[in-house]
């Protein structure tokens, strides 16, 4: 009976944090929070191409791509790009993720994923880290932003070339790359 | 009395510099391979840090207590910072502070995922990562993110 509980549990964890948005698989739909604690679903907020990035508020490397997705949101929304910066860290409160927002300038809004349901369904493990959902609601990208922490020493601008070749009904050139960062501080489930 | 004096006078200079500075020497994939096969015959223990990351910032004293701890059986821990080049001095600084083993190595690839699918490509990239290898040189278990140190105490003895 014991051995049937441990086997149990171990099949619930490996369902818990079993990625289930691939690259090359369809994302089903998804809610987050606004940082009123309202539910907001992914079907509301995507567009023909959706980037979803998971962010922070204390991660030096996130913090290191503020100006660039500022940049990112700016360049791509009039190319009807949607853009969901999402905040899954438990230590990061909404009150907290607001107030950084508000420092930083960001242009868009941040949405908590509490419990890290949504992060644990695209497997996210770091901040920032991206995925790339198409019109047909494919994921054609996940990784990181570019290839370089230090914005000086960026050789490959990543995203912006998966968002280039998807607006131009292209290929993306490279549809998994390694996402640095500080990893999502997650709720602690059953182990 | 004057040879006590004598040796306190040449003992003077070592107590004035203090342990000696470490350098992190920089790796890349080869020679990270090459760290490996040089630690065989021992438990190895890598460990990804950087100075921007908190939780291995917390981590990094209680490897060093582990390391210390467990030396006499053959475990070595070897430290190796993600740091970005204009990081080096501050990582150099923290890992004096905190006593690090040198010698203790800098990541320097030319590409990041390439190096990071070196060291396992089910790795990617988070840190901190701990990666432990057993005696005959085979990396036999991963830790990333904030790691248990009783866990890895654990995984460790098995290999000993």
């Amino acid at each position: 009976m014991r051995k049937i509980l441990v086997i149990a549990l171990a099949l619930s964890a490996a369902i818990l944090s079993a990625q289930e948005f691939k690259a090359g698989s369809p994302v089903a739909d998804f809610q987050v929070r606004d940082l009123d604690g309202k539910a907001v679903s992914f079907s509301s907020l995507k567009g023909p191409v959706t980037v979803v990035t998971f962010i922070a508020t204390q991660c030096p490397v996130s913090n290191s791509y503020n100006q660039r997705m500022i940049e990112l949101y700016k360049d791509y929304t009039p190319k009807n790009v949607k853009f969901i910066f999402v905040n899954a860290n438990r230590s990061e409160p909404a009150s907290e993720v607001r107030e950084h927002a508000r420092r930083v300038g960001f242009s868009f809004p941040v949405y908590k994923d509490p419990d890290n349901v949504v992060a644990d369904r695209f497997d996210a493990q770091v901040t920032p880290e991206s995925y790339v959902i198409d019109n047909s609601g494919i994921l054609r990208y996940h990784g990181s932003i570019d290839d370089d922490m230090n914005v000086s020493r960026v050789h490959t601008q990543r995203l912006r070339l998966a968002l280039d070749a998807l607006l131009a009904g292209k290929l993306v050139p490279a549809t998994e790359t390694k996402a640095f960062g500080c990893t999502i501080k997650r709720v602690h489930k059953v182990s | 009395m004057l040879k006590r004096v004598i040796a306190f006078a040449f003992c003077l200079p070592l107590f004035a510099t203090g342990p000696l500075p470490i350098t992190l020497v920089p790796v890349d994939e080869a020679g990270f391979q090459k760290l490996v096969n040089s630690h065989k015959g021992k438990v190895a223990v890598y460990d990804f840090w950087a100075t921007w990351c908190a939780p291995c910032r917390a981590e990094l004293p209680q490897l060093v207590k582990l390391g210390a701890k467990l030396r006499s059986q053959g475990v070595e821990v070897i430290t190796i910072s993600a740091d970005e080049p204009e990081q080096k001095a501050a990582a150099e600084k923290f890992i004096q502070k905190f006593g690090v083993r040198g010698p203790a190595y800098l990541k320097q690839a030319a590409d990041d995922d390439h190096f990071i699918n070196a060291i396992d490509p089910k790795w990617s990239g988070a840190l901190p990562a701990l990666f432990v290898y057993d005696k005959s040189g085979h990396k036999v278990r991963s830790f990333i993110g904030e790691t248990d140190m009783a866990a890895l105490e654990a995984a460790i003895h098995k290999l000993l």
